[in-house]
């Protein structure tokens, strides 16, 4: 990018900082966290910065008007020393839920990776290695994308549902964000989960993703002599239910092909669920009886459970919950990559919540930007694009997107 | 003397006991008298079977030295200063202590949990035809339960309703076991080595003298020194050959291969070879990462290797083979491995 197109983008961000500051809201116990930013001229991640107060926050985003501002999930008795020094006083919850880890249709049409070594760029996932230059090393790109959000979106609704009704989480202990690009974060704030080391909250992460699950301990079992098959029930609480509803919603919506590609299912079998796929929607709404049909066995039905529960698992980022020392972006914060705020959003409204409208920072003015390559976009109630090799008049947030991505410029 | 009541002389580690203890007021010289000669007993012979046995057992017969040999125990085992005589001592106390929670009643269990945990935990009324008969915050569940290898203890395996894990007796007695390990090595690591009375001397000698024949039989066999690829466990096979041809690893993927080959004998140097060789390495950062994980840089500690569990969780365990099957840690496999290929040092 031009040290101009940068020039303006931080002035933009400036305006943001000078009008928003005060509206920004700070985390809890402020001096016992570490900030970390992206400053503008170094692009360069500074660590370990502390602060007294918000003021002191505020005016430091004023002044330094970084690229991106985080903070860590974790406290610490001297938040600015190195991490060794730091003393470690506990950690938020964190979870991170990522579309670019999602696997959404629509990845070949808006991800795209430049080899770093020759330039060379395509779509979708990236190569393993160059195929101009054999080089490994490769910059990802991705646009947002309506659909990815959604994708992202469901998880997040996944992700409650384990943090109340399996672990009990009050809905003050939760905060939603928007992280101003491709996902959503859920931070748990109470007394009880701070102290919680990192194999602590593997389990946590392994129980939200289903890691190491076995039917078996859930009720999936055979009984008695004449060995019927048992299992748990739709409106069962915990995993139970969840299995349940994983085969219900896989037979609902699966075609025999598709249970046949399940590993370790013949065909035989597959018809035989699928014969009785009826009878089975109909009956479970009341009790699942697994045993009802003689012909389909207890191993068939163990298959059908492990696949079936993949899709009742919320698909957050192992790294991120485990990591006890991680810097999160700042609610209200401008995300560098998008020209969008990062917002908070109340657990009532997630639902109908709209990044495309309720994230935009710049929702005043116009920009002429000669735009080089662009694909079809939604910001707010518009939709922009495609474009190619064009000057055209946006309004300020579709403009700062476009330059924040680095696909356009300002007209002088 | 004053007489130990309740459940002291079986949970020497509870309120009530230590209260006791105070009260008895003894000084280490007074150790040493006749007077307290079965109390010594007790104690040594509880270090005794805890180094042979594995657990200490419940003597029933004189209650106040069950409570008072418990405090005594540990100044011995505090003064010999051992690691492995303290692991072993404090796990088995708590197995001991297991063992007698497992079969007091519902209400008992409970008070007693209560008054010595912090644990949030209640009773489940035995309703419809459900085998649980407590349920235990997924907090305080996690904390003692998340070290734990068997798939029947994963949380993921556990019902968990609004916070609560859903328990059994035997599930909860268990727990309280790896709570009351934890306090008691806490216990004998603040008790300061004390000049204790010269009659004591031979007691400690003779405990060492079996402490030491223990510790033999314990001894780990050592690894050969240069590394034996095929012996590699198939996540980290997967991973090596990742680096080989130059793709992409995560971070958490690089931290898992250079800690398993540091911790097999790979020495730094050789393995900064391997990574700049391949180009887009910087090798003053790698240099940087390799030291950081092998405990040269920063706090000084070397990190090992993540085990099989924290792999699985993080999506890096692939294709899992026979050998596999029953083994917890990758650099368990190695072992293993190597064994049964029969590769020795020399090769
Ligand atoms: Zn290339
Ligand atoms: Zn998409």
């Amino acid at each position: 990018m031009s040290t101009d197109v940068m020039a303006f983008i931080r002035r933009k961000f400036l305006e943001y900082y000078s009008e928003n500051s005060e509206k920004i809201p700070m985390p809890t116990s402020l001096p016992n966290r570490e900030f970390g930013f992206v400053i503008f001229r170094e692009r360069m991640m500074v660590r370990h910065k502390g602060f007294i107060n918000g003021a002191e926050v505020k005016a430091f985003l004023k002044s330094m008007t970084p690229m991106d501002a985080y903070y860590s999930s974790a406290y610490y008795e001297r938040p600015e020393e190195h991490m060794e020094n730091k003393g470690w006083l506990g950690a938020d919850l964190i979870f991170d839920i990522d579309s670019d880890h999602l696997q959404t249709p629509c990845k070949s049409e808006h991800d795209y990776w430049i080899c770093e070594s020759c330039q060379n760029s395509g779509r979708g996932q990236q190569p393993e290695l160059c195929r101009k230059c054999g080089g490994s090393k490769f910059k990802n790109e991705a646009w947002l994308c309506e659909t990815c959000l959604e994708a992202a979106k469901a998880e997040t609704q996944k992700l409650l549902s384990f943090l109340q009704e399996d672990f009990g989480f009050l809905p003050q202990d939760i905060e939603i964000c928007f992280s101003g690009h491709r996902g959503y974060h859920v931070h748990v704030e109470n007394e009880d989960v701070r102290q919680l080391d990192q194999v602590a909250r593997k389990e946590i992460v392994d129980y939200v993703l289903g890691t190491g699950l076995k039917v078996e301990f859930h009720g999936l079992m055979e009984v008695g002599k004449s060995k019927i098959v048992e299992g748990p029930n739709l409106f069962d609480p915990s995993w139970n239910g969840r299995i349940a509803k994983g085969v219900y919603d896989f037979l609902k919506t699966s075609t025999p092909q598709q249970i046949e590609e399940i590993e370790g299912i013949k065909s035989n079998k597959s018809k035989k669920a699928m014969e009785h796929r009826d009878l089975i929607l109909k009956s479970w709404n009341k009790k699942a009886r697994w045993g009802a049909l003689k012909d389909v066995s207890f191993r068939t039905w163990v298959k059908l459970a492990e696949y079936g529960l993949k899709k009742q698992t919320s698909f957050i980022d192992t790294v991120v919950t485990t990591d006890i020392h991680r810097l999160i972006r700042a609610p209200f914060t401008l995300h560098g990559k998008t020209g969008l705020k990062a917002v908070s959003i109340s657990l009532e409204h997630l639902k109908q919540f709209d990044p495309f409208v309720e994230a935009i920072a710049f929702s005043k003015g116009t920009l002429k930007v000669n735009v080089n390559e662009s694909h079809k976009f939604r910001l707010g109630n518009e939709v922009f694009g495609p474009y190619r090799q064009e000057t055209i008049e946006l309004p300020m947030a579709a403009a700062m997107y476009l330059l924040c991505k680095k696909a356009a410029s300002p007209v002088e | 003397m004053l007489v130990a009541r309740g459940d002291s002389p079986k949970y020497p580690f509870t309120k009530d006991a230590k209260e006791y203890i105070d009260q008895c007021n003894v000084s280490v010289e007074e150790l040493a008298t006749i007077e307290y000669a079965q109390i010594i007993d007790r104690a040594e012979q509880r270090i005794e079977e805890a180094l042979i046995n594995g657990s200490v057992r419940y003597e029933s017969s004189l209650p106040d030295v069950e409570v008072l040999s418990f405090p005594v125990a540990i100044i011995l085992v505090a003064s010999i200063g051992d690691d492995f005589l303290k692991r072993r001592y404090a796990l088995a106390e708590a197995i001991r202590a297991e063992n007698l929670l497992k079969d007091e009643n519902n209400d008992k269990l409970m008070r007693i949990i209560e008054s010595y945990f912090s644990w949030r935990i209640k009773k489940v009324s035995i309703a419809q035809n459900q085998p649980y008969e407590y349920c235990l915050s997924f907090i305080d569940y996690i904390k003692n339960a998340s070290v734990f290898h068997e798939d029947e203890w994963k949380l993921v395996n556990k019902m968990v309703i609004g916070g609560y894990v859903f328990l059994r007796k035997n599930d909860v007695a268990r727990l309280a076991r790896e709570e009351i390990q934890k306090y008691i090595q806490e216990t004998v690591e603040k008790t300061p080595k004390l000049d204790l009375p010269k009659l004591l001397n031979q007691r400690i000698e003779r405990i060492n003298q079996i402490l030491t024949k223990r510790k033999e039989s314990f001894k780990m066999d050592e690894l050969p020194k240069t590394a034996i690829i095929a012996a590699y466990p198939p996540c980290i096979k997967k991973l090596y050959d990742s680096l080989l041809i130059g793709q992409h690893i995560s971070h958490i993927g690089r931290f898992s291969l250079t800690s398993f080959l540091l911790a097999i004998g790979i020495n730094t140097e050789d393995l900064l070879k391997m990574y700049t060789s391949i180009s887009d390495f910087s090798e003053s950062l790698t240099r940087y990462q390799i030291e950081h994980i092998a405990g040269k840089k920063g706090a000084g500690t070397s990190y090992k290797p993540p085990n099989c569990s924290t792999l699985r969780t993080h999506g890096l365990c692939l294709k899992p083979d026979e050998l596999c099957k029953g083994i917890r840690h990758p650099l368990t496999y190695y072992r293993r491995k190597i064994g049964k290929i029969g590769m020795t040092k020399d090769e």
